[in-house]
């Protein structure tokens, strides 16, 4: 043959479904978890540096950029929370019907939303 | 058969986004670029028209991938889009190529990506189908021709999992005996068309697809797995227990999402994890 | 990666299994167990105002209780993610450079850990 066989296209025609995105999205806030992991190791470490080295770190953590980032944090707590207590349901073999899919999956979005808001609301009130 | 008469309508309900916000070619090799094709005439005299974008690729010429527009008078052909695509290739162009047999769905041969999921063309109706309605082949495969892609690495993946049954016993004089209950078990598993609509459609296997088994190739695997009659369990987890031949499944569960027999990949692959536990991983 | 691919099934059977995958696994799931209450945890405690200056931090972590809830999250929070993200670049690296990243996030995760329980336990014993 004259051409090279193609590879159908993937990612750029296949629809999004809330299996994937959902998927994508625990994935996602996990990465953003794990760099807040190494965010709050060196908080305790500026912590343990002192007060003046920890007034520093809070002084960054409470500004208005510091803030948008702990709210995006929390909810990306949140929605890994819940989204792995759906990952860990389907780990023990169950509510794998797509009806139970679907509706857990929206629960999720649902759930972690009014988590966050519920903390952040109770936070600055 | 497994009814799926409560499940969630399989056609997917919001018909926007209709892809991922990448762009068209977005890390597409230079060879795999889809350019704009021919857009074929209005057929004459026709009241109601639907609209098909389909992917063409001639191995034959010089050009690579294309998309055609191809426009079908509804009411002169059946309603299911494999009618569709044999009234194009009868009336309209005679070079539009796909794999078709039983044409009710238990065969597998047309399975392809409509609108963005994979399913098979002699199962979707026409008046599901977006306006226009695009017509991929089975994603991430290489094109032979037009909507046939080469299923040669599934098909071996599928070999690999030894999916007949293995026993040390020898055979008795007449069946190998297995109570109701027993056979209940493979139920939602044996009834598997090979189409390879859950493969094609699992991100894993995008990413991972030549070490990954993906969801057609492990249903097999824990169809004969949780066969009462089969004495080979050990070999087989042993070939399974690999990071990446069992354990990139994510649980994305679009496998699930996307079968167009209503059978349940994702809940195959969780049963032969638990398995994998339980032998003591 | 050189792997032979003369046939389908070669190509399909590649370099064989590698077996123990069940145990990485199993540790992200157990790992995960342990984070649900340790999470919810530091979110009630930061969000009652735990930390908000220096003294209330010192005060909060020097409760034996706190401190070892605080340990025990980062070891279980380190381990997940040194987990999750190998199992990532895995999922998407596909060069020899997969290694030099693996190596490279367990080291990374260990030593933040390592950084994170001693930062507590000065924290916790200083005044």
């Amino acid at each position: 043959m004259s051409y090279p066989r193609p590879k159908s296209p993937n990612m750029q025609n296949y629809r999004p479904q809330l299996t994937s995105v959902m998927s994508f999205g625990h994935r996602l806030s996990g990465v953003a978890l794990a760099l807040f992991a190494f965010g709050l190791a060196a908080w305790l470490v500026a912590g343990a540096m002192g007060p003046a080295a920890f007034d520093c770190a809070q002084a960054v953590v409470l500004s208005i950029p510091g803030r948008a980032v702990l709210f995006l944090l929390t909810l990306a707590v949140f929605y890994h929370l819940c989204n792995g207590f759906r990952h860990l349901i389907w780990d023990s073999v169950r509510a794998f019907e797509l009806r139970a899919i679907y509706t857990g999956g929206w629960a999720v979005v649902a759930a972690s939303l009014v988590l966050t808001s519920a903390l952040w609301l109770w936070v600055l009130t | 058969m497994v009814d799926h008469s409560d499940e969630v309508d399989e056609v997917p309900r919001l018909k926007w986004p209709r892809h991922f916000p990448v762009p068209r070619d977005f890390g597409v090799a230079k060879g795999a670029r889809i350019a704009e094709g021919k857009s074929w005439p209005t057929p004459e005299g026709a009241t109601r028209i639907a609209t098909l974008r389909i992917y063409r690729f001639d191995p034959d010429g010089d050009e690579g991938p294309r998309m055609d527009t191809f426009r079908v008078d509804l009411d002169d052909c059946g309603p299911m889009l494999l009618d569709a695509l044999i009234w194009i290739k009868s009336k309209v162009d005679a070079t539009l190529t796909f794999r078709r047999s039983c044409r009710e769905g238990v065969c597998g041969s047309c399975a392809m990506t409509i609108d963005g999921t994979n399913w098979t063309a002699c199962t979707r109706a026409m008046n599901e189908l977006s306006e226009p309605a695009t017509i991929y082949p089975l994603a991430n495969l290489p094109v032979i021709k037009d909507l046939v892609p080469d299923q040669t690495h599934l098909f071996a993946q599928h070999a690999l999992t030894e999916p007949w049954l293995k026993t040390e016993t020898p055979a008795p004089e007449r069946e190998r005996l297995q109570s109701v209950e027993q056979r209940a078990v493979l139920d939602g598993y044996y009834e598997c068309i090979m189409c390879f609509c859950c493969t094609s459609g699992c991100p894993s296997h995008w990413w991972n697809g030549d070490r990954f088994l993906g969801p057609a190739a492990l249903l097999t695997a824990w169809r004969w797995l949780a066969d009462s009659r089969d004495e080979g369990r050990g070999e087989r987890l042993e070939a399974l227990d690999d990071p990446f031949r069992l354990y990139r499944c994510h649980t994305i569960l679009n496998c699930t999402r996307t079968c167009p027999r209503g059978l349940n990949p994702g809940k195959a692959i969780a049963e032969i994890k638990r398995m994998m536990l339980e032998r003591g991983g | 990666m050189t792997r032979p691919r003369i046939t389908p099934y070669s190509a399909a059977h590649g370099l064989g299994a590698a077996g123990h995958a069940a145990r990485h696994w199993w540790a992200q799931r157990v790992s995960a167990i342990a984070l649900v209450p340790l999470v919810l945890w530091l979110v009630w405690a930061l969000a009652n105002g735990g930390a908000t200056d220096y003294a209330a931090l010192s005060d909060w972590l020097k409760s034996p209780i706190n401190t070892i809830l605080m340990i025990l999250l980062l070891i279980a929070a380190f381990h997940h993610a040194a987990l999750g993200l190998q199992t990532i670049a895995e999922d998407y690296i596909h060069s020899r450079a997969r290694f030099a990243v693996i190596a490279l996030v367990q080291l990374a995760c260990a030593a933040g850990g390592a950084a994170g329980i001693v930062a507590t336990l000065l924290i916790a014993i200083t005044s």
